[in-house]
């Protein structure tokens, strides 16, 4: 964890990235976000010339997945040179460092580039009894979050924890879990959510944020360009969903055929995320293509959502009683155009005869 | 009844059920049945669109079943169906319509444009406006027990000349065997051999089979012209003769509308299940040939193809157990472009060849098919319905191609005798 002030540029040409591929990257994330085509040329003028940004990783109440997801993504990539290029100041996972001299590097990090770094943290903060149920070196984690949030440029909560209490937030709750945006209020947060969140998605918004700044945000602070739609929306079995064809079980005829998995549990429907686009391991697959309905991993309290093998048994807002009303009234109005119509019918039934062997002129 | 306009008129409104209404209020007017029919490709004349062809049946729809339509027609905007139009429409749902639907096979909403021909056609007829060939057919039928009109002595003599050929003893109202064996006036009359080719591959299989007197017509005109009523007089015909003789499986030929009358339509137009199973004849020797009761010698190298009827593969689903029984004879079986459910039609089906007005434009989209055969250089188009074999040979005739038609059990059979012989 070096403080060297190199300039990214000069640190891909000694990894033998050629700029070729280097803007590559840039159009890729670029459009990944959906940003205009200038945009790439843009980010790759601009990070091609930032100095290495300095980083604080804080995780607190996890299971080390989301670090799991970014490190062990696939091959030695431009996504992982980017996060190898950023001053990866802290993070008690990764960093050689340990006891004392762990913390002494986070604090210097903190004193030399105060107001500037970012902030990334995994896991949720636990806030009953005095925050007593996770703690790092003797410190716990809701006075290190405080801490260290107070001169970070930005926070990204990497993880369905940090984003919105995740895992140890599902009920009963035993440790009081919250989210860091039910902490800090005075600092831009930027959620990633997913259990764990995608490994383009971290690079993504993370080179971003180093080139044009905070993402634009959706309601739960998580960056449109990667949680806009919904999985269902971008389903490859919605076509099934649309004709009504569902697999009933897991190696029933229709799951054999691919058919949408909306009554095995899908939670596609309610889920924001790009799965259903990028996919995992490289593009290769995502869960509903590997058989397995969404469990919804990037939405708030996911884990309390009536099971992942539950059907979502109604849409995802109240129909509300003008509906009710409505409905009643279009049934009765069809029952009675139905009943006109069965009499017409009817009526040409009675006056109808059969044809013979006569009318085809049988003499 | 006496058919009149009032009574086609009438009918078409009784005609129009669920599936209808759905179909006509489903369709996106996207053209696409147009692309999949032949008389269109032929002909470039947009007439021809599939659904175009049912558009009295339409207004009527509209008019009487929907309340757009009824406001339509009480402010004038929606023009009642005249009799000229009725007249109008018999060029297109029964003189330039083989019934082979390619259409109902492409159209994205998945309405059935054949299921409303026939409901059309059922319409046209009630008006007294069916062909009169068609018409001919259906009084031969049902007077002589034969589409062609021929009396039950002239299949006695061809079975006593297949009896002849082969010395193979051939059942009529026997009861309680295997199989109850319909045939086609066009079997009896043109291609005979197949009796002889039938007895020899079921004595070898040990089949035990019979004809029956009164039901050995397997065609349905009554089908042809829609009329369910006569269709079901035929079809019933079939099943008393197999439940008197205690049969429970019926072989359809080698017919392509026949296997549809006798194998689909048949239980829904007379009202009740059938007490009996029904197969195509190539699904009986497939089976054969699965069960290796059928022995023949492989392999001939002749370049044939396969032409498949639109009534059996296409509309009736049988599509594999031909490709199985040319396999084991041929080792140069080549597939058409368009094949199975996709194939185009010869251009003869659903009463169009024994119409005579429909003459030249038959000829004309015989083109499609001859372009087929013509691209995969081949010496013998086999296929396994009397209709499209006539179809094909007179195309063939007339466009002086250099092939040979063939029936597949006739091809079987002749296999089957070059073993015996060697």
């Amino acid at each position: 964890m070096s403080q060297d002030k190199q300039v990214l540029a000069g640190e891909l040409q000694r990894h033998g990235i050629s700029r070729r591929s280097f803007l590559k990257f840039c159009t890729s994330m670029a459009s990944a976000m959906a940003l205009t085509p200038a945009a790439a040329v843009e980010m790759a003028q601009k990070l091609s010339t930032i100095r290495r940004q300095s980083v604080i990783w804080l995780s607190f109440q996890e299971c080390t997945g989301c670090t799991e997801s970014l490190t062990r993504a696939h091959k030695p990539s431009l996504e992982s040179l980017i996060f190898d290029f950023v001053s990866l100041d802290y993070h008690h996972t990764l960093q050689a460092a340990s006891g004392e001299a762990a913390e002494l590097a986070r604090e210097q990090a903190m004193h030399e580039n105060g107001g500037q770094y970012i902030l990334i943290v995994d896991g949720s903060i636990p806030l009953k009894d005095g925050g007593v149920y996770s703690t790092i070196a003797g410190i716990s984690n809701l006075d290190m979050l405080k801490d260290v949030a107070k001169d970070a440029a930005a926070i990204v909560s990497v993880g369905t924890c940090a984003s919105f209490g995740g895992l140890p937030k599902a009920d009963p709750n035993p440790t009081g879990a919250v989210a860091v945006a039910d902490i800090i209020d005075d600092k831009p947060i930027i959620n990633i959510p997913g259990c764990p969140p995608m490994p383009v998605v971290m690079s993504g918004v993370l080179a971003h944020v180093l080139t044009f700044g905070i993402p634009e945000l959706d309601a739960l602070g998580r960056p449109k360009a990667f949680f806009g739609d919904s999985i269902h929306d971008r389903c490859y079995r919605r076509p099934y969903y649309d004709r009504g064809e569902f697999a009933k079980s897991f190696d029933d005829e229709g799951a054999r055929k691919g058919w949408c998995l909306y009554e095995l549990g899908c939670k596609g429907p309610i889920t924001h995320n790009a799965c259903a686009t990028i996919k995992w391991n490289n593009g290769t697959s995502f869960p509903i293509q590997s058989g397995h309905g969404c469990i919804g991993c990037s939405e708030p309290d996911f884990w309390d959502m009536g099971g992942f093998y539950k059907p979502l048994s109604t849409g995802t807002s109240n129909p509300g009683q003008w509906a009710g009303y409505a409905l009643a009234a279009g049934a009765a109005a069809g029952l009675a155009s139905a009943a006109v119509n069965k009499a017409a019918k009817a009526k040409a039934d009675k006056v109808h005869q059969p044809v013979t062997i006569e009318d085809m002129g049988k003499k | 009844m006496t058919t009149s306009f009032e009574q086609g008129i009438n009918t078409l409104k009784r005609v129009i059920d669920a599936p209808i209404a759905s179909y006509f209020s489903s369709c996106t007017r996207c053209g696409l049945c147009a692309q999949a029919c032949v008389f269109y490709t032929e002909t470039g004349d947009a007439k021809y669109t599939p659904i175009r062809r049912v558009e009295p049946m339409r207004r009527i729809w509209e008019q009487e079943y929907t309340a757009v339509g009824k406001l339509k027609k009480l402010i004038g905007l929606s023009k009642t169906v005249t009799e000229q139009e009725l007249e109008d429409t018999v060029e297109l749902a029964f003189e330039s319509c083989t019934t082979c639907g390619r259409c109902s096979m492409v159209c994205p909403v998945g309405n059935d444009i054949v299921y409303m021909i026939r409901r059309m056609r059922e319409g046209l007829t009630a008006a007294g406006l069916g062909p009169k060939e068609l018409r001919a057919a259906a009084v031969r039928t049902l007077e002589t027990g034969s589409v062609m009109g021929f009396p039950m002595k002239t299949l006695e003599a061809q079975v006593r000349a297949a009896e002849e050929e082969t010395g193979i003893k051939i059942n009529i109202d026997e009861p309680n065997v295997d199989y109850l064996l319909l045939l086609s006036s066009a079997e009896v009359m043109q291609f005979n051999e197949i009796i002889a080719a039938l007895a020899q591959i079921f004595q070898e299989a040990k089949v035990t089979w019979t004809l029956s007197s009164t039901a050995h017509e397997a065609g349905n005109p009554g089908m042809h012209l829609g009329s369910s009523e006569i269709e079901a007089a035929m079809i019933n015909k079939i099943v008393e003769a197999a439940e008197e003789l205690n049969i429970k499986n019926v072989i359809s030929p080698e017919c392509g509308h026949a296997y549809m009358a006798i194998r689909w339509e048949g239980p829904n137009v007379i009202g009740r299940p059938y007490p009996f199973k029904v197969y195509h004849i190539i699904e009986v020797l497939d089976k054969l040939r699965e069960e290796g009761r059928m022995n023949t010698e492989c392999c001939d190298a002749e370049r044939i193809t396969f032409h498949d009827p639109c009534q059996a593969a296409r509309r009736g689903g049988v599509n594999e157990p031909q490709r199985n029984l040319l396999n084991m004879v041929s080792s140069n079986f080549i597939e058409m472009e368009d094949r199975k459910a996709c194939n185009w039609c010869c251009g003869g089906g659903g009463g169009v060849n024994s119409i005579e007005k429909s003459e030249p434009l038959m000829d004309k989209v015989f083109h499609r098919k001859r372009a087929q055969i013509e691209m995969l250089d081949v010496t013998t188009v086999v296929t396994m319905c009397a209709t499209c074999r006539n179809a094909l040979e007179e195309g063939a005739e007339k466009n002086g191609m250099d092939i040979r038609v063939m029936g597949l059990t006739e091809v079987l059979a002749n296999r089957l005798l070059k073993e015996k012989k060697s």
